[in-house]
């Protein structure tokens, strides 16, 4: 048996063991943090000149750039029309799947089949959908006798046709969260209610979906991160366009950095979204949090 | 009136019978116990009942309405489930009012009735409580007090005792019964346990593989065992089951051949039964004759010598094992018994104490009892 090890000793044991991870933690998260906060508050730097000091100078002509809050209300809009409809899609599509029907592990890997594909994949059949004149969208609607349109090319419609592959891409994924909790649900308490009663309606606003809240919860907080972290089927189908009418907040970030080569105002962006990211993820917590019961 | 009927009633899962011909009447105001080994069909017949399974073939009756096709909240009964199923995110007060309120009954009478049977059962200081905040005990009687609050007149209890202790189970199953005379309602009760079936029962229904064994009050069923089978679940400790065999007098002791004869007649294939507390000890005296014991007004009493192979003190009584020609009867005898293991002792029983079961572990009648 090996003896207790002496208190200093005992605390360099627990140093060293939580050392690898810091250290990557450090590197990849906090470190880039802090220099981001620093690139933020410099000038942009070229060739001839040298990034200097500039203070708050970054923020101010972010907040005067027209460009940014179409941005930044993309992005909200984009927040707004994703997470409702696809938290309500995966809640629906959970309750449908977790009763006892015929073909019912068909129907749940059918339901789940989007969130395995990456969303470049995603984006690239998507892209086959809404291609003008021979894509699905417009051979379906020809049938029907209607002409084609340009999905994406269309400033009123390219937002929307986002919204659409994020749906379809995340409610599989959110489904999958609300069938776990399905399942642990205790069968006797349906069927108390149902002698109770309470019929489907009355079980599912009584009952099911107060003890639903805490996947409701989770379920809802990674969804308004990832509507505000979406960037991946912009490369695929609008590249943000046409005119900004699709770009989000990632994306533009991206554009800053890499096309227009403005390290500065990319990472000034780069904190706006951590800032609005810690924002959204604390008051979520806090708002839910209340209506939420755990057992 | 609230008089319950099942006719005929059959289930199978796949291809297991799980109910099979079953056929009951529950009267008006009764408190029926469902009894029998865990696995044989008591809880899917209640669950046929409440209309949570559906029977296969066969009819339930309620008040002689036919319920069978109909969904449970249309049947008129309440449920008290083993695992109590309260709403763990309701309140204790929202938990018993649960089925008023989704049946839209106006707030003030809602009120009333949950301060009547919150003071019932006992549990006005903690209406504003979580479940997670309750004993097993409290769990119990918020479940309970939301089976009586919408005034069915039918409850069904599937072992609503089995996850509390033994002193507060012996405490629920007084108050359970108080409330069932109280309310005048009829129980239909589904337990494992045989001393809440015999404590409880108007009438005992003894169940075994999906069929009814015995059914009778709690006297009966202990008095007049139909068969082997009802004879070793009732009891504690159950009936002696002795085995005999055909000696040169009469029946002996499968095992003890050279033995006295117990019974006239054959003996193979019988089954000789005995309750622990109608067996005398005594300490052991030389052999003497079938007749050799004192005449009771009971008849002759018949006497074997045995050996002691283990003792049991309960304060109250001590049951003493004792092995007879390698089969073990067990007698209960009032105080401590000073036995001591492995010492010679006399067991004797008067001959209207003896039950006598065929190959078949049927009972057989009293006239095939020749004492010898
Ligand atoms: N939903 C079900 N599916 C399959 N088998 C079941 C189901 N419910 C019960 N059974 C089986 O039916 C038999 C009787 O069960 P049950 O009525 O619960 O017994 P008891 O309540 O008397 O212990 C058991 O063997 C059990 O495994
Ligand atoms: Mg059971």
């Amino acid at each position: 048996m090996i003896g207790t090890p002496s208190r200093p000793t005992r605390a360099v044991t627990g140093w060293l063991l939580v050392l690898p991870a810091t250290v990557v933690l450090a590197a990849f998260t906090h470190l880039p943090i802090v220099t981001t906060l620093i690139a933020s508050l410099h000038s942009r730097a070229t060739a001839i000149r040298p990034a200097r000091f500039v203070g708050l100078d970054n923020y101010r002509s972010l907040a005067a750039d027209p460009v940014f809050w179409k941005v930044m209300g993309n992005t909200v809009a984009f927040a707004f029309g994703t997470v409702p409809v696809s938290i309500a899609l995966a809640l629906a599509m959970a309750l449908w799947v977790n009763r006892r029907i015929a073909g019912r592990g068909l129907l749940r890997l059918a339901f789940f089949l989007p969130t395995m594909l990456p969303m470049i994949a995603a984006a690239n059949l998507w892209l086959f959908f809404y291609t003008p004149d021979i894509g699905l969208l417009d051979q379906c609607l020809g049938l029907a006798g209607l002409s084609g349109h340009n999905w994406l090319g269309d400033p009123s419609t390219a937002l929307p046709c986002l919204m659409a592959v994020t749906i379809w891409k995340e409610s599989g994924f959110f489904m999958i969260f609300y069938l776990a909790a399905l399942q642990g649900l205790s069968a006797e308490l349906r069927e108390a209610a149902m002698l109770e009663g309470a019929g489907p309606v009355a079980y599912f606003r009584r009952v099911l979906f107060p003890l639903l809240m805490p996947t409701t919860l989770f379920v809802s907080i990674n969804a308004v991160l990832n509507a505000f972290k979406m960037v991946d089927p912009l490369f695929i189908l609008t590249k943000g366009g046409p005119s900004n009418a699709s770009n989000l907040l990632l994306y533009y970030i991206y554009e800053n950095a890499f096309s227009f080569n403005d390290g500065a105002t990319a990472a000034t962006l780069t904190v706006v979204l951590l800032g609005l990211l810690a924002v959204l993820a604390i008051s979520q917590f806090v708002l839910l949090d209340r209506r939420v019961h755990y057992r | 009136m609230t008089e319950v009927r099942l006719d005929a009633l059959c289930k199978s899962f796949g291809k297991t019978a799980v109910v099979k011909d079953l056929s009951v009447t529950v009267r008006q105001g009764e408190f029926l116990v469902l009894l029998g080994p865990s696995g044989c069909g008591k809880s899917t017949t209640l669950r046929m009942i409440a209309g949570l399974e559906d029977a296969d073939s066969g009819r339930i009756l309620i008040d002689g309405r036919d319920v069978t096709g109909l969904p449970p909240s249309r049947r008129g009964l309440a449920m008290v489930f083993q695992s109590y199923a309260l709403f763990p995110h309701l309140t204790v007060a929202e938990n018993i009012v649960f089925g008023l309120r989704v049946r839209r009954m106006d707030r003030v009478e809602r009120d009333r009735r949950l301060h009547e049977v919150a003071a019932m059962v006992g549990l006005e200081a903690h209406l504003t409580r979580r479940p997670a905040e309750l004993s097993g005990g409290q769990r119990q009687r918020v479940a309970l007090a939301r089976a009586i609050a919408a005034r069915h007149p039918l409850c069904l209890m599937d072992e609503p005792l089995s996850n509390l202790d033994a002193r507060l189970r012996h405490d629920m199953r007084v108050e359970i019964r108080a409330l069932q005379r109280r309310l005048g309602m009829t129980v239909i009760y589904v337990t494992h346990d045989q001393i809440e079936a015999m404590s409880m029962a108007d009438r005992v229904v003894l169940m075994r593989d999906g069929r009814i064994e015995q059914q009778g009050t709690p006297e009966d069923i202990y008095a007049r065992p139909e068969t082997d089978f009802v004879a070793r679940f009732i009891g504690t400790p159950p009936m002696n089951l002795i085995r005999l065999a055909d000696g040169p007098r009469g029946a002996v002791i499968a095992g003890d051949d050279a033995g006295l004869p117990v019974l006239a007649g054959p003996g193979d294939g019988l089954t000789l039964g005995l309750r622990p507390e109608q067996v005398r000890l005594a300490e052991a005296l030389p052999e003497t004759g079938p007749a050799g014991g004192p005449a009771t007004d009971a008849g002759p009493v018949r006497s074997r010598s045995a050996r002691v192979v283990a003792v049991d003190y309960h304060g109250p009584d001590t049951v003493v094992s004792a092995g007879i020609g390698g089969q073990i009867l067990q007698v209960r005898a009032a105080g401590h018994v000073p036995a001591r293991m492995g010492q010679e002792v006399r067991l004797s029983w008067s001959a209207n104490a003896v039950h006598l079961f065929g190959a078949d572990g049927r009972r057989r009648s009293p006239s095939a009892l020749h004492p010898v």
